[in-house]
C-alpha cells in the first residue's frame, strides 16, 4: 500500500511541480516577489478540494462523461493561459502592470494544474479514513511521493536559475512549450473517452520501445507528454499547440524588436 | 494579431469535436471489495463500447488501462461511464489504481 501511495502521489504532484518550478525560476530571473505562488497554491488546493467533494454531481453531468468535460476544459484553459504568459514573457516584463499580468497568468495556471492532480489525491487519501490500519501507510506512502515530486521540481529551479540568462530562457522555453503541447493532447484524450471527439486506431505503437508504466514513460509523460499509442487526432493536437505557440512568439518578438 | 491568432487557435480547437450519433453498445463492469466483476469483459473487434462502471464500495477508485489509454476516478456509490475502442482484437488489461494489488481485470477483444 506504501509504495502505491508514492507512486499515485509522484504521478500527480509531478506535473504541477514542474509548471511551478518553471515559474519560479522565472519570477528569480525577472526579480518577482514569490509570494504569488503561496496564494497559487492555497487557492489550488482550495479548489482541488472543491472539485472532489462535489465529483459525483460533475461525473454525472453530460451523461456520465462531466468529469472528461470538465478536465478538457481545464487543460485547454492551461494551454491559452501558458500560451498568453510566453506571449508576455517575450514582451518582456519592464512595467508593473505587465508584471501583474504575468502574476495573474502564473496564479492561474498553478491553480489549473493543482485542480484535477490534487482532486485525484484527495479521493485517494480521504477513502482509506474508514480504514484505519491503512491511512498511517497510505499517509506515510502520500508525503514521501510529494516529497520526491517537489524535489525534482526543485532540481529543474535550481538548474534553470543556474545557467547563464540566455540558455535558461532558451531551456523554460522549450518546457513550457512541450507542457503546453501535452496539454493539447490530454484535452484530445479526455474528449475522446467522452466520445465527444472521434475515437480511431492509434497512429502508432511504441510500448514495445518505451512503455508507459516504466519510469522513463512515466517521466516523459510529465515532461513531454508521452504516450505510447497516440490516436491521429491526438498527435495532430500536439503538433497543432506547438505551431501555435512558436507562430505567436514569433510574432511577439518581431513586434517587439521594432 | 495575437487575439487573432487565439480566436483561430479555438476554432479549430473545436472543430475537431465530432458528435457521434451511432449508439455503441453498453457493457457494464461493477467494482465491489476492490475487485472487479467480471474481472474479463469480452467485448466485439472493431466496434465502439459504452463502458458504465459502477462502484458500489464507499471508497473511490481509479479505472487505469495504459493499452486502453482510459483513466477516470469513478466515485464511491457512484457509476462512471467511458468509451473504448473500436479496438483490434486482443487482450487490454485494466487496474484500480487505488487498489492494484486487487483491482485487476482484462478486456477481451473479439
Amino acid at each position: 500500500m506504501l509504495a502505491n501511495a508514492v507512486i499515485i502521489v509522484l504521478r500527480e504532484v509531478l506535473e504541477a511541480s514542474m509548471i511551478m518550478s518553471l515559474f519560479l525560476a522565472y519570477s528569480q530571473r525577472i526579480n518577482l516577489s514569490r509570494f504569488w505562488l503561496l496564494l497559487a497554491i492555497m487557492l489550488g488546493i482550495l479548489c482541488a478540494w472543491f472539485y472532489a467533494i462535489n465529483i459525483s454531481t460533475i461525473s454525472s453531468w453530460f451523461d456520465g462523461v462531466g468529469q472528461e468535460v470538465i478536465n478538457a476544459g481545464i487543460q485547454l484553459l492551461i494551454f491559452f493561459i501558458l500560451l498568453a504568459f510566453i506571449a508576455q514573457a517575450l514582451v518582456g516584463a519592464n512595467t508593473s502592470k505587465q508584471k501583474q499580468t504575468l502574476i495573474m497568468l502564473m496564479i492561474v495556471a498553478i491553480v489549473l494544474a493543482s485542480i484535477r492532480e490534487g482532486c485525484e489525491i484527495i479521493l485517494y487519501i480521504t477513502g482509506f479514513s474508514s480504514v484505519p490500519e491503512l491511512l498511517h501507510p497510505v499517509l506515510i506512502g502520500s508525503a514521501v511521493g510529494a516529497g520526491i515530486g517537489i524535489s525534482v521540481g526543485v532540481c529543474i529551479y535550481y538548474l534553470l536559475v543556474n545557467m547563464s540568462f540566455k540558455s535558461g530562457v532558451r531551456v523554460g522555453y522549450v518546457m513550457i512549450l512541450l507542457i503546453a503541447a501535452a496539454m493539447m493532447s490530454q484535452v484530445i484524450q479526455q474528449l475522446i473517452q467522452a466520445d465527444w471527439v472521434i475515437s480511431q486506431y492509434p497512429l502508432w505503437d511504441t510500448s514495445n520501445l518505451i512503455n508507459e508504466r516504466s519510469i522513463t514513460g512515466q517521466l516523459l509523460y510529465a515532461l513531454i507528454g508521452y504516450e505510447a499509442t497516440p490516436t491521429p487526432i491526438q498527435v495532430t493536437a500536439y503538433i497543432s499547440a506547438i505551431v501555435i505557440i512558436v507562430c505567436v512568439s514569433f510574432f511577439q518578438l518581431s513586434r517587439h524588436s521594432k | 494579431m495575437s487575439t487573432y491568432l487565439l480566436r483561430v487557435s479555438i476554432v479549430f480547437s473545436l472543430s475537431i469535436i465530432a458528435f457521434n450519433v451511432k449508439a455503441a453498445p453498453i457493457f457494464e463492469l461493477i467494482i465491489q471489495q476492490h475487485l472487479f466483476y467480471p474481472a474479463e469483459l469480452v467485448i466485439p473487434a472493431d466496434t465502439k463500447v459504452k463502458l458504465v462502471i459502477k462502484n458500489q464500495d464507499d471508497t473511490a477508485e481509479e479505472f487505469e488501462s495504459y493499452e486502453l489509454n482510459r483513466e477516470k476516478v469513478i466515485p464511491g456509490q457512484s457509476s462512471g461511464v467511458i468509451f473504448i475502442g473500436p479496438l483490434q482484437t486482443g487482450i487490454y488489461p485494466f487496474f484500480g489504481e487505488f487498489f492494484p494489488k486487487t483491482a485487476q481485470g482484462k478486456i477481451i477483444v473479439k
